[in-house]
């Protein structure tokens, strides 16, 4: 088990307007385990990863990847930073002007003075591991959605990075393109030996490939463990998550006021 | 009361957070190219914002040209002037229309097509991933159609201008039968290089500068949803255009005024 810390986040406080998104959060994810962070929509999961991209900066606390604290540094240091970083997106958001091998090329072209042919040979291979080579001339709009996906991952471990990003990966997957993406997040992780923080809210498909879980909730963390001890976690908004009950800790209805009130006043005119 | 000053105060400091946000947004992406290695890129947008808006300018040209050239004929025939129809046309159009006109057709065709690009760019967050890959998008994206808004438009002025008197030219020598040698000497002898040309373009790049601006921010900027990059590109065309104008009157009265 490896031991050194990739992701440290110690006391982060993130407001958006008069919304408390996290509040005094503290998270550490271990390099070369499949960390996940799931709770309910709206928790700050996906501003969490853009936090630790430094895409967003927090109001306070310390992000820190790879020992630098990325809310301390420059543009320019950020960018180089993100050379390290590759990010699967929720939308894929594939570069809709370039094809699929352009796509997975496109990193490789701006980051490196690879000649031609070395840039083809990596972009078949990592098309392949995606199982993708044969849709390299493809456009963005001739893939499915599980196929952008398999296309942006291609595209996010163009450049063999220490730290893999997924935001909401299994959403509005079919079961066959789910499990695809099951075997390739565990599969790529054990083989490029790196980092993989998975935010997601599917439980289940989560659980399976995790070595470590976050839940996080009202903008601190409300349970963390192996997956079995999350699976049978003491807090009642840990379990309400896990096994998907409608109404709980966090109630069914958004706050309102008294419903015969509302009614009554209503007719009342 | 209170609640109209707050709301006025609100809003003055939203637009002034926006100023400053274009500002330090045009100055990084400007200053950030081009290397060797992006002009590809730059020639990319040129032909884009530039080549492919030759048509209109092109055809508005003409038709421009051809009404001028056809309400000077008629207006100064009535005093036997009609030799000064060559004058009075490419003076109006060096000076005045041809800058404006054909960065108000920019505007509409090539600073709407920039602002929904962008938009769309944002809204399908292909703008954070190229982020997120350690390559800046200001670089990337905003800095080659800046610089190709900046260079495309004076040369569709100068299409413009061309094509405009080639369209007066039509009408009032080919058609209604003015004196060629008039028209032409006429024109040569009243159009002076510094003054006319050069002045008229001057004001075309400074079009340039502020079209290309507000449609690269306003993408860049823009709420990324459906009606976002909707208002976005509206917003792009009409201030484009009062800016434009009102940059026109300015700059008439800095470089003509002599009262």
């Amino acid at each position: 088990m490896p031991e050194k810390n990739l992701i440290e986040i110690e006391g982060l406080s993130f407001k958006r307007g008069d919304r408390v998104i996290f509040d005094g959060l503290d998270m550490v994810v271990r390099a070369g385990q499949i960390t996940a962070i799931m709770g309910p929509s709206g928790t700050g999961k996906t501003t969490l990863l853009r936090v630790i991209g430094g895409q967003v900066r927090p109001d306070s606390g310390s992000v820190r990847v790879g020992g630098k604290d990325v809310c301390l540094m420059s543009r320019g240091e950020l960018f180089e930073l993100r050379k390290d970083l590759g990010m699967l997106f929720q939308s894929s958001a594939l570069f809709t002007d370039l094809s699929v091998f352009e796509n997975v090329a496109f990193p490789l072209r701006v980051h490196t003075d690879l000649p031609e042919d070395s840039i083809r040979d990596l972009v078949l291979m990592k098309l392949n591991a995606v199982g993708l080579r044969g849709a390299r001339d493809l456009e963005p709009s001739q893939l499915s959605g599980g196929m952008s996906r398999r296309v942006a991952l291609a595209r996010a471990i163009a450049l063999d990075p220490s730290l893999l990003m997924y935001d909401e990966p299994f959403t509005g997957q079919d079961p066959i393109a789910l499990g695809v993406l099951l075997s390739l997040i565990k599969n790529l992780n054990q083989a490029l030996r790196t980092t993989s923080l998975v935010v997601s809210h599917d439980v289940r498909e989560t659980l399976r490939i995790a070595d470590y879980v976050y839940v996080i909730a009202d903008g601190v963390v409300m349970g963390q463990g192996s997956p079995e001890s999350i699976a049978s976690h003491e807090s009642d908004r840990v379990q309400q998550f896990i096994h998907g009950s409608p109404d709980g800790p966090v109630p069914f209805h958004y706050p309102a006021d008294d419903f015969v009130y509302d009614i009554l006043e209503d007719a009342a005119g | 009361m209170i609640r109209f000053v707050r709301s006025v105060g609100s809003q003055a400091l939203e637009r002034l957070a926006g100023l400053g946000r274009s500002t330090v947004m045009w100055a990084t992406a400007i200053w950030g190219l081009p290397g060797p290695g992006d002009l590809v890129l730059v020639l990319r947008q040129i032909y884009h914002v530039g080549v492919l808006s030759l048509i209109i300018i092109v055809l508005s040209a003409f038709s421009i040209g051809a009404v001028i050239a056809l309400q000077f004929y008629t207006q100064l025939s009535r005093f036997g002037a009609e030799d000064a129809v060559g004058l009075g046309l490419a003076l109006t159009l060096l000076r005045e229309l041809g800058p404006v006109v054909t960065a108000l057709l920019f505007a509409g065709r090539a600073g709407s097509a920039i602002t929904a690009e962008i938009g769309l760019m944002k809204a399908t967050e292909q703008l954070s991933s190229m982020e997120m890959m350690g390559v800046d998008p200001l670089h990337r994206i905003v800095a080659p159609r800046l610089w190709a808004g900046i260079i495309s438009l004076p040369l569709l002025t100068a299409v413009f201008n061309v094509v405009a008197i080639y369209g007066g030219v039509v009408v009032a020598v080919e058609w209604l039968g003015s004196d060629p040698g008039a028209f032409w000497s006429g024109m040569r002898d009243a159009v002076e290089l510094w003054d006319d040309v050069g002045k008229g373009m001057l004001k075309s790049v400074a079009f340039a500068l502020v079209v290309t601006w507000i449609a690269v921010f306003q993408g860049y900027d823009t709420e990324p949803t459906a009606e976002g990059i909707g208002l976005a590109t509206t917003r792009t065309v009409v201030l484009s255009s009062v800016m434009v104008l009102a940059m026109d009157f300015l700059l008439t009265l800095s470089m003509y005024g002599d009262f």
